[in-house]
């Protein structure tokens, strides 16, 4: 039996016709407004009515907004960020249809759903982008229940807006209906975070290394601030193990949102106020780009009721960390009249979070998350650290987010920060089983994937099994994120037989955590509840940890498999799952233009600017790089022939997971005018007697102990040069020095103070140039 | 109505010499708890913020003068942050956590907090057992009466333990002062005689061990005092019978390698010697319960 939403429908047709008239072309705003106030209604559940269609239009446009006191573009769906919530009953057919009005292409994503490929939503790769200017039809049947979400998988469009949740409803006589929950009164929450900085941008400088996020964090974890916490040796042996500073998160943002907004109160559900001993149902999403979230709530015990929008029986705990991506439904208590209790959200970095308040009345907050213990994080690294850039696990087998590292961080659980010097009542915890275990170490229960169990068996159907390992493996220095050292476009599909079962054993060898997902399917995590192992789609693996998941391939297509850190994504951390022999996608005309679009992501090349103007000369540098390539010129300009001028340009490619080594070819210029019987001698001694100099190159770059790049280079002309260098120590929060030495007799000393983003004031002594003080401008 | 603005006016004050620092000034007058010089420095160091806010409280009023840049933040915004001082306000409850670090004497009476009402959690199964307590307290049943009239002093003291566990001496103060009220409020002839006489036997230790803690934030001196009043408390509720199964743990490195025990209601360990050093130190040597 299949009907219209009969209201929606003849909007839609006023719409049209007000579209029809060009000189109505203003009123487009205005009819998209009443497209989303009818879209923004929930399909009512209808018992006993299946195969219902409901259809709902998205106008995906342009906007400015003003989260800080800045305007700055983003992008709104229906004129709202986050985008409206869809709702719909398992059973029903979903009709959307994505108008694209803006400039560039996009796409959507159904997270968590099950459909056939080419409604998938990953552009290149289950449908070419959807054009600006056009409309784009999804339909596909809704064949299960829960709490998803939908975002645009196109670009870093999700960072800036397009995120939104997507609620399937279960049947009233659903056999798995479960009385005092799944009727309770429910709202949509989604968590997003905004930066101030263009997306693109942020990719940008997180590919350069940039310290800028840490500055505004103030988690540079200098030199300085190490020996005011008495952790100086700590840091001097993290950079021997050639570690920048370590954080639990990459991106600073500016504002943490719930359901678009830092603050916000719920007054009432459902046309009813909520007073003391009313329970709520909030159906929360990770719409975030790169953020965790914990929850946490003033007016008491959280229980978990629902994960990646699969049933798990009732957890009690008092925080859960949601992964970027995850959804998690969780039943609070209003516990008494005339107050509103806090639900916070904090950024894992916990530097920042967004309140929502639940109830009517005077507002009783929750205190904020301490700030993390960066020294103690540091000291753990350095333990886990091996010399070749390998984690060791020292035989602890870990999984499924029981045993948390970066407990030695919370002084929630390990105390307040201890006094510099005061180490004498310390007892050694140093063989403790339990000593990374947040739950053994306080009194505060904290979620972990051991604790969710699934109220139904959800054994997979007898089949062969096919079991695949992968390390999650990357580099922070680079920047390089990838599944067993290949990012996407260097690995082949993994091909899948329709039926078979499939096992995958992932451990994480890098040095940040990973949501890995998987499209199109849900799989069970093997977390010692047998029969009962809980389903999910997205699995946050922390350093070190090993996870093993299965699912059967049930349903043919090409499936990512990826990093939902977005990222990480677009750096190349992912997978594509074939199934073999199956049917062309009609969506994709032609496959190899397709792949060649989707491998563009990862191969994309940086850009990074450095010059500075100083009263002894101008120097800088510039360079392009991506995932393994790097091709960098540097320029030193006096300001007469005497001190002369030169250019190095090399062009390498890095080797190895760590990227410690890049061999390169290189080209250098210069010219000097020197003195009659004036020549230069280096430590080998070769001379150089020539005013102007051009040469070729080969040579080699290795980053040695304490983060020092080792140069060695040979030209054309028999010179051999060995060089040593390091630009970015860091002396004080923003601070830092400079040395360079080589066997040209050569060599530079300086410091760099940080003033902003862009601007710093450096100064230095250069062996050719003498004493200098200028202006860096660094993009 | 004693809690409300007493002058929402919004007032203009360019031309005060103290205020010249911030623009766009509004000033507006709302309550604020607190009780004593202390708080009034904690108060305004927590909402002054240069050129963007100034307070000034007043502690026999109770009210506070608030001046802020309209353009740069908001009057809910320096309430907030006065309130994760630790003070209630007009808009904002103090976290629970933030309020019980503040000094004895600025610890104010919380008007504005409401009690929680009692509800059944999702999965909670304890509501029919407390209709049947109740049920065996309208009845004759002598062991529950025990129990009720013994209950308060074991609830006090697992709180006690719990802030031992979280290294709290200013908490463990306080719990240990509901300890002696609930010593002192124990009506002796409704217990029967097996548990009169242990009564009798611990009684005095107990209020001594009480009187201890609550007078000291010293946490090793509370510690102390904490290993003898576990021990009595465990004669008298081996005798009494608890409710609820409890634990009585051991850890054999407390009191300088001598071990020293606790009661607890969890069968998994957390150390009150301790706290967080060695959280799991330990193991159960004995669970007494109902049914024994």
């Amino acid at each position: 039996m299949v009907f219209y939403y009969a209201r929606l429908g003849s909007i839609n047709e006023i719409f049209e016709m007000v579209i029809q008239k060009p000189f109505c072309k203003k009123l487009l705003p205005l009819a998209a407004l009443l497209a989303l106030t009818i879209s923004d209604l929930p399909a009512q559940p209808v018992p006993g009515n299946p195969g219902k269609v409901v259809r709902y239009d998205l106008y995906v446009k342009d906007t400015m907004v003003n989260f800080t006191g800045k305007e700055k573009r983003a992008i709104a769906v229906n004129g709202q960020i986050p985008m409206p919530t869809l709702t719909f009953t398992e059973g029903d057919t979903a009709e959307i249809y994505v108008h694209n009005l803006l400039k560039e292409e996009t796409s959507l994503h159904w997270h968590g759903l099950f459909l056939p490929n080419k409604e998938d939503g990953v552009p290149n790769l289950t449908q070419m982008p959807i054009k600006p200017g056009t409309t784009h039809l999804y339909r596909f049947p809704v064949i299960q229940h829960g709490t998803h979400w939908y975002h645009s998988h196109s670009g870093l469009q999700e960072q800036i807006g397009m995120y939104g949740n997507f609620v399937m409803l279960k049947r009233r006589e659903d056999r798995t209906f479960r009385k005092g929950i799944d009727d309770l009164p429910s709202v949509p929450v989604v968590l997003s975070e905004w930066t101030d900085y263009k997306p693109e941008n942020v990719h940008r400088m997180l590919h350069n290394a940039t310290d800028w996020f840490a500055l505004k964090k103030n988690a540079v974890q200098s030199y300085a601030e190490a020996a005011k916490a008495g952790h100086f040796k700590t840091k001097l042996k993290n950079e021997w193990k050639r570690m920048l500073a370590m954080d639990v998160s990459d991106v600073y943002y500016d504002k943490i949102l719930m359901n678009g907004k830092s603050e916000s109160v719920i007054k009432e559900v459902d046309g009813k106020t909520l007073k003391g001993g009313d329970k709520l149902r909030l159906r929360i999403s990770n719409g975030g780009a790169s953020s965790y979230f914990w929850l946490r709530y003033a007016g008491g015990k959280i229980t978990v009721v629902a994960n990646d929008g699969n049933d798990v029986e009732p957890a009690e705990v008092d925080r859960l960390i949601i992964a970027v991506s995850e959804t998690y439904d969780i039943v609070v208590t209003v516990p008494a009249d005339s107050t509103a209790y806090e639900l916070l959200a904090t950024t894992e970095d916990r530097t920042n979070a967004g309140s929502l308040y639940i109830g009517n009345g005077i507002r009783q907050l929750i205190s904020p998350m301490p700030r993390l213990k960066y020294f103690e994080g540091m000291k753990m690294m350095n333990d886990m650290m091996k010399m070749n850039g390998e984690l060791d696990d020292m035989g602890m087998n870990m999984s499924l987010n029981q045993m948390d590292m970066n407990v030695v961080m919370y002084p929630e659980i390990t105390g307040e920060e201890k006094k510099k010097g005061s180490h004498k009542n310390e007892i050694d915890m140093s063989n403790d089983p339990n000593r990374y275990n947040a739950n053994a170490l306080a009194d505060i229960v904290t979620l972990n994937y051991a604790m969710l169990k699934s109220p139904e068996k959800t054994t997979l159907p007898d089949a062969p099994v096919k079991v695949l390992k992968f390390e999650l493996t990357g580099n922070m220095n680079r920047y390089v994120w990838s599944m067993d050292n290949r990012v996407v476009s260097e690995a082949d599909k993994i091909l899948v037989k329709k039926g078979e079962n499939l096992r995958l054993i992932i451990y994480n060898g890098s040095m940040m955590r990973h949501p890995m997902h998987l499209h199109g399917h849900d799989f069970r995590v093997l977390n010692g509840h047998g029969e009962y192992a809980p389903l999910k789609n997205i699995i946050d693996i922390m350093p070190m940890e090993t996870d093993t998941l299965e699912f059967n391939a049930n349903v043919e297509g090409d499936w990512f498999f990826h990093c939902h850190i977005l990222y990480h994504m677009m750096s190349g951390m992912g997978r594509v799952f074939s199934y073999q022999n199956q049917q062309p996608n009609p969506l994709i005309p032609n496959p190899r233009l397709a792949q060649r679009k989707l491998f563009a992501d990862d191969r994309e090349m940086h850009f990074m600017f450095q010059n500075d103007v100083a009263t002894n000369g101008n120097d800088g540098e510039m360079m392009v790089q991506n995932t393994r390539w790097s091709i960098g010129s540097e320029w030193r300009l006096g300001y007469n022939n005497h001190h002369g001028y030169e250019t190095e340009t090399h062009i390498g490619r890095y080797l190895g997971k760590m990227q410690w080594l890049m061999p390169f070819v290189g080209f250098d210029w210069r010219y000097r005018k020197m003195g009659i019987d004036e020549h230069e001698k280096n430590l080998f001694g070769q001379t150089n007697t020539k005013d102007s100099r051009a040469v070729i190159s080969v040579g080699i770059n290795y980053t040695l102990p304490m983060l020092v790049r080792f140069q060695s280079e040979i030209f054309t002309d028999g010179i051999v040069r060995l060089q040593l260098m390091r630009e970015d120590i860091p002396v004080t929060k923003r601070l830092r020095f400079a040395f360079m030495v080589n066997t040209d007799k050569e060599y530079m000393a300086g410091l760099n103070y940080i003033f902003t983003r862009n601007f710093s004031v450096r100064t230095h002594y250069d062996s050719d140039m003498g004493f200098g003080v200028g202006l860096t401008f660094t993009y | 109505m004693k809690s409300i603005i007493l002058m929402a006016a919004v007032v203009l004050l360019p031309a005060m010499a103290c205020l010249s620092q911030i623009n766009n000034a509004i000033t507006e007058t709302v309550k604020v708890y607190g009780n004593c010089g202390m708080c009034e420095d904690a108060i305004e160091k927590a909402s002054n913020k240069k050129k963007i806010s100034t307070t000034n409280w007043s502690k026999d009023s109770k009210m506070a003068v608030i001046t802020y840049d309209s353009k740069k933040t908001t009057l809910d915004a320096v309430l907030k942050n006065i309130a994760l001082a630790g003070y209630d306000n007009q808009n904002f409850l103090a976290p629970d956590e933030a309020y019980n670090k503040l000094p004895e004497c600025c610890r104010y009476d919380r008007e504005k907090k409401q009690v929680a009402i009692m509800i059944q959690s999702v999965n909670d199964t304890t509501a029919p057992v407390q209709n049947q307590a109740s049920h065996q307290h309208g009845g004759m049943n002598k062991p529950a009466q025990e129990t009720n009239q013994l209950k308060a002093v074991f609830d006090s003291y697992f709180s006690l333990k719990d802030a031992l566990v979280k290294t709290d001496g200013s908490t463990a103060s306080l719990k240990a002062k509901d300890l002696q009220t609930a010593i002192n409020s124990v009506k002796m002839d409704k217990l029967s005689m097996d548990v009169h006489t242990a009564w009798m036997r611990v009684l005095n230790d107990l209020k001594e061990d009480a009187e201890h803690i609550n007078g000291t934030k010293d946490i090793a001196h509370q510690r102390d005092h904490f290993m003898s009043l576990s021990k009595n408390i465990y004669e008298l509720i081996k005798i009494a019978k608890p409710a609820e199964t409890v634990y009585y743990q051991f850890c054999p490195m407390a009191n300088n390698g001598k071990g020293a025990n606790w009661l607890s209601r969890e069968s998994g360990i957390k150390n009150p010697y301790y706290g967080s050093q060695m959280l799991a130190c330990g193991k159960t040597v004995e669970t007494i319960s109902q049914q024994q």
